[in-house]
């Protein structure tokens, strides 16, 4: 590490000291032009000469001790704002940000969960958390609090779009502020006025709505605009207090925990080259991204103005610095940019392949070691029942001599792996029981005999997202007519009672699934539990949906 | 007196400035003593995951039981080893084992595809790399307290109050991460 943990204390307490105090001066300069203002407006009201007291040591008609409750009520002001902000920051960052805990069972959430385990270990035990964005955009992001709690977060995109070893590089870079100290100022700068941006936004909204309705905007929410106008200005000007430097200081640390110069550059320029997060919800909180979501040419520019108010480097220059280590240049870059966006996928199998289930026997074969004490025979139906069983509890077949831990035998292990997928849903079509599989890294739940399935409504997002499949031609007609001939007529949506289907998993008689369009511009008829939130799509449903969107985003991109 | 004054000055600082030399020597070596410790769980974390590769892997592949008993001999063995030598030694091997019963794998398409074969494969590829980290931090922990150890006036204080050098976590093959090599 380029810093020993002394120095970073050291220069963390510098910096949000720093803070501190600036806040404080811009409280007390606030409140003194106010209280100048309203003073001034009050003394000109009065008309004659003695009633304009003059005081000895005033300065711009306020006496010292005036100064002193300014002083005092700014000083007030200043802590409640530091302390309101401070509390519980990361949550609320996260809350703007719409960030997600990482899903056990999602086949990318698993990976990122031990990416962030190695580059932990690279760093000698760094404790980390994961979160992610369900986005398709493509971005990264750490902060950090007083606590000690320090999250890294990434976008679906990314975790789609990326190699292994290009995530473990940006990992890398967001660990490098993590334990360079600088993560925690960035996000206490963040967290004192930029959060609130998105109020300010959503106001700003309400306010061109009413003029184009031409209704009477509340004098309050004009108010509240201007205060929050003020706000994102502060925040602003608060970038001074950070170095654009520390996004190369990073970039470097990463390279020395990954050894991997070429795939930071390959992420850099993949993020760069495809949408940020420009207009999401947290796109203003520049400061915690590895790039800023949204294009500023300030970012892209030398000198004093923008080294003083641009949080990012500019691109070309991170790109640069990386490749010079690799020994590489960007033609090789964009050449292995195409290649990977041309590559050829596989195709969406038209059923998905099962997971391999053994049988269960009623043979009363086994015997187990509960609390230091062998039990049994049992059969394999007994010992699913068993919820105190564990992967790690030691087991012996009847007749052998081998005593080993239920996860070294195949049966067993099938059965444990069975139990946590055991939730029973029933085809509302077929009658038939769904099975799990797993699809675009999510689990989804199959009908074998007509090919439908049960999504949640959270993983239909990300398997749109992840484009792990491509699609049969068949598929690909289907999509583009259905989306030419959406757009210019909605599609029928047949609400008739006896059409509609009961939800697969919470089975009500009466209430059945609410038939709706996916969205406005991607008008698939989809059916969806207003209870459990679980959606079901006919066969091949699901994979025209998928298919319209990425082609239309191809298109528009 | 004033020469007494400046002599009592020297001492002290000499006295100050070895105590702070000691102090950054004992914190270094805690930093090696937990990078070693990082490879040991790690290295314990692979052990452990190999019977269950074994087993999944056997139902399929009835012809390459060879591959397989390397596995498990070289499991065993590493599992015997004790010192740094034997260990690296026997680690290394396992790594060599490991990556052939990955090489073979691919020719089994059906395993290849098995659920369980692929979670367990992302459990091996972490730990692979958790192994390779804990070794790079490992390696640059022991590079930074055997560079102290060994210039002036540090190696002053490390000699009189007995501080060793540690020896590195080599690995026999340098491409292992196939990686890059970074320029500094």
């Amino acid at each position: 590490m380029p810093y020993s943990f002394t120095e970073i204390e050291k220069e963390k307490g510098k910096v949000v000291g720093l803070v501190f105090f600036f806040l404080i001066v811009f409280y007390f300069v606030t409140a003194i032009i106010l209280y100048w203002s309203i003073k001034s407006f009050s003394i000109l009201q009065l008309n004659t000469e003695s009633e304009r007291l003059i005081i000895p040591y005033q300065w711009m008609g306020i006496c010292p001790k005036e100064i002193m409750v300014i002083l005092c009520i700014s000083f007030v002001v200043g802590i409640g704002h530091w302390f309101f902000s401070v509390n519980n920051l990361v949550e609320k960052i996260l809350g703007v940000l719409r960030a997600e805990k990482l899903n056990p069972q999602d086949k990318y959430h698993i990976m990122f969960q031990h990416i962030i385990d190695e580059v932990s270990i690279a760093t000698g035990g760094t404790p980390l958390e994961g979160v992610v964005v369900p986005t398709m955009a493509m971005n990264a992001f750490a902060i950090s609090d007083f606590n000690g709690r320090n999250v890294v977060g990434v976008t679906e995109g990314l975790l789609a779009r990326l190699t292994r070893a290009e995530i473990e590089t940006v990992v890398g870079h967001e660990v490098a502020h993590i334990v360079s100290g600088d993560c925690l100022t960035t996000t206490v700068i963040t967290s004192l006025f930029e959060l609130y941006n998105s109020i300010r936004m959503s106001l700003g909204q309400m306010i061109s709505n009413a003029k184009a309705q031409r209704a009477k905007t509340d004098v309050l929410i004009y108010l509240t605009y201007g205060i929050l106008s003020v706000a994102t200005f502060m925040g602003k000007i608060l970038h001074m207090f950070l170095s654009r430097q520390r996004e190369l200081r990073a970039d470097a640390v990463a390279v020395r925990l990954t050894r991997d110069p070429l795939s930071l550059a390959q992420s850099l320029y993949h993020i760069s080259s495809r949408w940020r997060g420009a207009g999401l919800s947290g796109e203003n909180l520049e400061a915690i991204f590895i790039v800023n979501p949204r294009f500023s040419s300030l970012d892209e520019k030398q000198g004093l103005v923008a080294d003083l108010f641009s949080t990012h480097p500019p691109i070309s220059q991170r790109l640069n610095t990386l490749l010079d280590m690799a020994h590489s240049d960007t033609k090789i870059l964009e050449k292995k940019f195409l290649e990977q966006q041309r590559a050829a996928r596989a195709l969406a199998p038209e059923m998905l392949t099962s997971l391999p289930l053994a049988p269960t026997s009623n043979k009363k074969d086994w015997i187990i070691n509960k609390d230091g004490e062998w039990q049994g025979p049992f059969s394999l139906q007994d010992l699913s029942a068993f919820d105190w069983m564990q992967a790690d509890t030691w087991i012996k077949k009847l007749g052998s001599d081998r005593v080993e831990q239920a996860f070294e035998n195949t049966e067993i292990r099938d059965l444990l792996w069975k139990r946590t997928d055991q939730e029973s849903f029933r085809c509302p079509k077929c009658q038939v029981d769904l099975l799990p599989r797993q699809y675009e890294g999510v689990t989804l739940y199959q009908c074998q005999v007509c090919g439908g399935s049960l999504v949640q409504e959270r993983d239909v997002s990300r398997i749109i997202i992840r484009q792990e499949y491509d699609f049969s031609p068949r598929i690909k007609e289907i999509a583009r007519k259905f989306y030419q001939e959406a757009s210019k007529k909605l599609p029928h949506i047949d609400l008739t009672r006896a059409s509609l289907y009961p939800c697969p998993k919470c089975q009500h008689i009466k209430a059945k699934m609410l038939r709706m369009l996916y969205s406005l511009v991607y008008p698939a008829v989809i059916d969806k539990c207003s209870f459990c939130g679980f959606l079901w799509f006919d066969k091949d449903e699901l994979e025209i949906l998928q298919c319209m969107i990425e082609e239309a985003t191809q298109k528009n991109a | 007196m004033l020469v007494g004054i400046v002599l009592l000055v020297l001492v002290v600082l000499i006295f100050l400035s070895s105590v702070g030399l000691y102090n950054t020597l004992v914190g270094m070596q805690q930093n090696v003593k937990n990078g070693w410790s990082q490879i040991d769980v790690q290295l314990k974390r692979r052990h452990d995951l190999i019977p269950n590769l074994v087993e999944t892997a056997k139902g399929y592949m009835g012809h390459e039981r060879q591959t397989l008993e390397n596995v498990v001999k070289a499991r065993q063995q590493a599992l015997d080893a004790s010192g740094l030598k034997d260990k690296q030694q026997a680690e290394n091997f396992l790594t060599s084992t490991l990556r052939s019963l990955f090489a073979v794998v691919e020719n089994y398409p059906n395993l290849k595809a098995d659920q369980h074969m692929l979670k367990l494969q992302e459990e091996l590829t972490t730990t692979e790399n958790k192994i390779a980290f804990a070794r790079q931090y490992y390696n640059d922990e022991v590079a930074r307290f055997n560079t102290s150890a060994q210039i002036f006036p540090s190696n002053m204080v490390a000699s009189m109050f007995g501080f060793k050098s540690f020896d590195f976590f080599e690995t026999e093959d340098p491409s292992e991460r196939q990686a890059p090599k970074v320029q500094f």
